[in-house]
């Protein structure tokens, strides 16, 4: 892959004395899924408030496809979308007059493409009604839209699925994919909701007190061995352990590490000895209990 | 930047808040006309002997300030421009404007400047403010322009409100005055008193640069409540304590004038220019040059405020 999209360096943020963000450093690359994953008030918010430019930076610098967004803001800008929490628009327009008034602010913005990205967030029946009018859902991909105006190569986007149904959700994260895979752009997601991010995202930063704890791609430990759950009639277990087969037991049923290529020889092993199977399924180790491992040193949690 | 501008401009005009302002500023004309029509209707009692009722006035002024105490200088000040003017009529035959006429309306209609001003103070309070109370000013900042651009196209908008409410009053000031009370004879002098003198004015003249005198204090205000409302990101507040000043600044410094010489370094003391060409200043010594100083350096404290905070300041909210 090409140079970084967005590099944070050493970035650290004093407010009133306190510090909200330590000496915070890491890159993205192009066409990557960012989560930005922490309990509240770690420091997501504040960190995504630098990266756009609503926040000033205490020390440390912040590239935007190479450019500081503190020096060369407007360059930098320009190649940022973003929808910091809610998208707070304006109820009085119409979601067009709305993304009129963002058209405007950025040089060639045609009429075509705004009607383009219109279609593209699905919101093209609803387009001319007042805002007012709007669901959460429409104001959230309003939002979207209006981040999509200028075809930014790296979206940024603070707790996009905050307050949404799961319909909801999956559209924002079915929007982003189609994304990254169309036009290659990068995105930066924050949230603390685990299960949420695991879906989304290539990989994930976890920051706690505003210090980088670790950053995990998210697909790593599908690939080698995983635990699968086995619910079973427990009479006959014991034959496994004569076989040499290590598990453990668990609430109905037992836990087995293996390989996926073995699961179908387990499954008729046990059918062969007897024991009957209700139910089999992968126990993912899921990016909440790293979370928790990661984060659980005596500080009270929030999931 | 002009985008910047019509972008601005949208956002006030899709707000039915702005029509009724405008509603109420031709209804407060409306008023004003209608009332000037039935009150002029019963006085206007067409005296052929003008000259002999200025004398007596003249008499009855001089009396009053030699009743007065010596403290009401004020008072006193505008009594001697009133003598001063009668004797001009008396010496040049002009006769007291006549009941009212579309011009002397338009003048009359200036008093509602400060209710044009009451709006626009309400606009500029709210520019800033309510892009925070709205949480829009998240979206507006991470566009690829520069704060300072942002601001300056905000309060550019506020100024051409302003103008473009003096222009809607103005201009429904003259077509119900012309409407109700005519052009008047084509005596159309304004008898403005100076340092001691009274001058001629064409009225024309005499009326847009009255307008546009009286909108200072009004556009100092506004660019007061501009700056609370960047600053304070409060727009109860920058609009609470405009129009406060708006109403009571004036009498609060002519009160502080009639015993301290510094009340001259009091914004509102610089902000009537009009003490200067047709009058006189509230504290003896100060000149146009003064005020017009005064004035910039009231405008720049104010606009330097605005801008610093605004491009400095942490968005959290």
């Amino acid at each position: 892959m090409s140079s970084p999209v967005v590099e944070l360096k050493k970035v650290t943020k004093v407010i009133k004395g306190k510090k909200i963000i330590d000496d915070l450093s890491f890159t993205i690359e192009e066409g990557e899924v960012f989560g930005f994953l922490g309990p509240n008030g770690a420091g997501k918010t504040t960190t995504i408030r630098m990266m756009v430019g609503l926040m000033g930076i205490t020390s440390g610098e912040i590239l935007i496809c190479g450019k500081s967004v503190e020096k060369e803001f407007e360059e930098a800008i320009g190649n940022i979308g973003g929808i910091v929490e809610n998208p707070e628009l304006y109820k009085f327009l119409t979601g067009y007059q709305n993304l009129m008034q963002y058209a405007r602010m950025v040089k060639g913005v045609s009429k075509q493409k705004v009607e383009e990205v219109v279609e593209f967030v699905g919101l093209k029946d609803r387009i001319h009604d007042k805002v007012k009018t709007y669901s959460l859902g429409m104001r959230q991909r309003l939002g979207l839209a209006q981040s999509l105006l200028h075809d930014p190569k790296v979206m940024i986007l603070d707790e996009p699925t905050n307050g949404l149904d799961p319909a909801g959700i999956r559209e924002i994260r079915d929007h982003l994919k189609k994304l990254t895979k169309e036009k290659g752009m990068s995105v930066i997601v924050s949230s603390h909701l685990l299960s949420e991010m695991e879906m989304m995202c290539d990989r994930i930063a976890i920051i706690q007190n505003g210090k980088l704890i670790d950053i995990q791609k998210v697909h790593d430990a599908q690939e080698s061995k995983q635990k699968y759950f086995f619910e079973v009639d427990m009479k006959n277990i014991a034959v496994l352990k004569n076989r040499g087969i290590a598990y453990e037991k668990v609430d109905n049923g037992i836990a087995i590490e293996m390989e996926k290529e073995e699961v179908p020889n387990m499954i008729q092993l046990l059918i062969e000895k007897g024991i009957r199977i209700f139910e089999v399924k992968p126990i993912a180790k899921s990016l909440e209990d790293r979370f928790l491992e990661v984060t659980t040193q005596g500080e009270k949690l929030h999931a | 930047m002009h985008k910047l501008i019509v972008n601005e401009w949208i956002k006030i005009f899709k707000r039915p808040g702005t029509f009724v302002m405008i509603g109420l500023l031709i209804l407060g004309v409306i008023a004003t006309g209608v009332l000037t029509k039935i009150y002029s209707d019963k006085s206007q009692t067409v005296n052929h002997q003008w000259e002999q009722q200025v004398k007596q006035e003249i008499k009855q002024y001089q009396t009053q300030i030699n009743e007065l105490p010596a403290t009401a200088v004020n008072v006193k000040k505008d009594l001697e421009r009133k003598v001063a003017i009668n004797q001009y009529r008396l010496d040049h035959k002009i006769p007291p404007d006549k009941g009212t006429t579309g011009w002397t309306f338009i003048n009359d209609s200036s008093a509602l400047i400060s209710f044009a001003g009451l709006f626009t103070i309400i606009i500029a309070a709210g520019i800033v403010a309510s892009e925070f109370g709205w949480g829009t000013v998240k979206l507006l900042l991470i566009r690829p322009i520069k704060r300072y651009k942002i601001l300056l196209s905000k309060y550019m908008t506020v100024i051409l409100f302003d103008l473009f409410m003096l222009a809607i009053l103005f201009v429904s000031a003259a077509i119900l005055g012309f409407a109700l009370f005519g052009t008047g004879d084509g005596n159309n002098v304004h008898l403005a008193y100076s340092n001691g003198n009274v001058v001629e004015q064409n009225m024309f003249l005499y009326l847009i640069k009255t307008y546009l005198l009286s909108s200072i204090d009004v556009i100092m205000i506004t660019t007061m409540a501009f700056m609370i409302s960047a600053v304070f990101r409060n727009s109860s507040m920058a609009v609470g304590l405009s129009i406060f000043l708006l109403l009571m600044g004036g009498t609060i410094t002519s009160l502080i004038a009639s015993r301290y010489d510094w009340a001259k370094y009091i914004l509102f003391a610089n902000t009537d220019l009009i003490q200067y060409f047709d009058g006189v200043p509230l504290v003896k010594g100060m000149t146009v040059g003064f005020s017009v100083i005064m004035l910039l350096i009231y405008f720049f404290v104010f606009q330097l405020l605005a801008f610093r905070v605004f491009t400095k300041r942490d968005v959290a909210a």
